[in-house]
């Protein structure tokens, strides 16, 4: 599973990086840098949430 | 298969193939270069239907899927919007995914880089050689819908009247729909055309999927130059084997290039691939020359100390071992008395402005890119420039959701690298061009005006 953030849609509101500190940081501009995108299953619950929480739907997992 | 080549019509040699009955390609080619249209290139008349079909003869009908792929295999066809994709690998990927839904044909022909004429050019003389192309590779995929992308007016206006001259003839069953292009840099780019098409805005959307497997309103989508499909009009004609007499390297047929800056003859050129740089700039007017940049605003710098660096051809292995691309087929001259840097900066100038302002690393890096190359540019604080740009270039590259950053980023990396030499000059203040004007050859006022002073002081 692979975590991905759209950045036409994204605004920087950090909620991602909020629930997933391990994968994102927030630049300058406070915009996620995806650091890594290999989501380990005992994160998929958190991934979850960032998906459903990120207020632009910027935020997806993709199943491969 | 040689029976479907007409035999009345001889196959064109030399650089006259897609300018083949354009007004002005009758009395300018020498040896593989043909000045083929002013950069304002207004034709006399479209070529119409009947001339078309006397230069070229008839497109061949009954050639299979089978058949097509194998001759565009043999003639190694690449795309001509930039990005220099095998055609037959494109056609390849479009088919693997219509076994569910019908494909979707598109021509781009937005040409959006401001100093490029040759689809505008193609699209007035001769929008039928377009039309076969589109025509051949629908009735193949057995697409019902296709699309021609286009921002100037007037070639909007000729490929829609050639679309209603063969519909009047009953010659296709396809429709074919003329999109206008609103323009702006990044509205040529593919996903942007898609967004168009389907009544959006042309702006890049992200997507994990290729356009090939999901583009226009999901569909399978063959999109392509409309130089592209004009080239698979001709080999359909004459063969994968035509195509590739007298190639060079991986290289074969001819392409368009459009030559601007300080040049005598600023236009739109055919040459074949065996026309080396010599070769074009004699046509083209070149005197003691700088530098060129090859492929355009996403495209890098060749320096010029020699005459022995014009002496080569610009087939993609030649140009790759300099680390350039001939990308939508451009050159653009510098000569000696013009800095590359100055005129670089005015570019990444011009692109800073031109991010579609969809992505927080676009938006916001692209003018901080852009004030730290312009201090760089005006020797007013190089070292404070580098610096930010060493900073901010990793908090930009790869962050985009299309490739616009990323070629603005490529283009500074090119001119750091090719004019090293320039750059230790403008460190203490100095530039090898005496009282380097900033006006710029590269980038047309009446596109962008550069105010490079004012960014600096940012």
């Amino acid at each position: 599973m692979k975590l991905v953030i759209d950045p036409t849609r994204c605004q920087g509101h950090g909620t991602c990086a909020q629930l997933l500190a391990e994968y994102i940081e927030m630049d300058k501009w406070h915009y996620p840098i995806l650091n890594h995108n290999r989501l380990k299953d005992s994160h998929l619950d958190a991934a979850k949430r960032a998906v459903s929480l990120c207020p632009e739907l910027a935020v997806s997992i993709l199943i491969d | 298969m040689s029976e479907l080549i007409s035999t009345s019509i001889m196959a064109p040699l030399g650089p006259r193939r897609l300018s083949l009955g354009w007004e002005q390609a009758q009395r300018n080619v020498n040896g593989n270069v043909a000045f083929v249209a002013d950069l304002d290139s207004k034709p006399r008349t479209r070529v119409s239907l009947a001339e078309h079909i006397s230069n070229y003869g008839r497109i061949p009908t009954g050639m299979t899927l089978g058949m097509i792929l194998e001759t565009l295999k043999v003639s190694n066809l690449t795309g001509r919007g930039g990005a220099g994709f095998p055609f037959a690998k494109k056609l390849e990927a479009v088919i693997s995914s219509s076994s569910k839904r019908v494909p979707v044909i598109v021509a781009n022909g937005s040409e959006s880089e401001p100093i490029s004429k040759k689809d505008v050019a193609l699209l007035r003389n001769n929008p039928h050689l377009v039309l076969d192309g589109i025509s051949l590779v629908a009735g193949i995929l057995n697409a019902k819908n296709a699309y021609v992308y286009i921002k100037d007016r007037e070639a909007a206006a000729t490929m829609s009247a050639a679309i209603r001259e063969r519909r009047d003839r009953g010659l296709s069953e396809l429709r074919i729909t003329v999109v206008d292009s609103p323009g702006g840099y990044v509205s040529g780019q593919e996903t942007a055309v898609v967004r168009r098409i389907e009544k959006g805005p042309a702006l890049p959307r992200f997507s994990t999927e290729r356009v090939a497997s999901s583009g226009v309103k999901g569909a399978p989508t063959l999109l392509s130059n409309v130089e592209t499909f004009a080239h698979l009009a001709l080999i359909a004609r004459f063969g994968g084997d035509w195509y590739r007499l007298g190639g060079v390297s991986k290289d074969a047929g001819s392409r368009l290039l459009t030559v601007v800056g300080e040049i005598e003859r600023p236009g739109v050129y055919e040459v074949t691939s065996a026309a080396t740089l010599t070769e074009i700039l004699r046509e083209a007017g070149a005197g003691s020359l700088k530098g060129l940049l090859v492929g355009g605003y996403f495209g890098g710098w060749l320096g010029v100390n020699t005459l022995a660096d014009l002496d080569i051809t610009l087939d993609e292995t030649t140009l790759n071992s300099k680390r350039l691309s001939i990308g939508a087929g451009i050159i653009g001259v510098l000569a000696k008395n013009t800095c590359p840097v100055v005129e670089a900066a005015g570019i990444v100038e011009y692109l800073a402005s031109q991010s579609a302002g969809q992505c927080g690393p676009c938006f916001n890096g692209l003018p901080e890119i852009s004030t730290a190359f312009a201090r760089i540019a005006l020797s007013s604080n190089v070292d404070r420039g580098l610096t930010e740009l060493k900073a901010v270039i990793p908090l930009v590259e790869g962050r985009g959701g299309c490739q616009h950053p990323d070629g603005v980023i490529g283009l500074i990396r090119s001119t750091v690298a090719v004019f090293s030499d320039e750059i230790k000059l403008h460190k203490v203040g100095r530039c090898s061009v005496n009282g380097a004007s900033h006006r710029s050859v590269l980038l047309p006022n009446n596109v962008f005006a550069s105010n490079l002073t004012g960014i600096a002081t940012r």
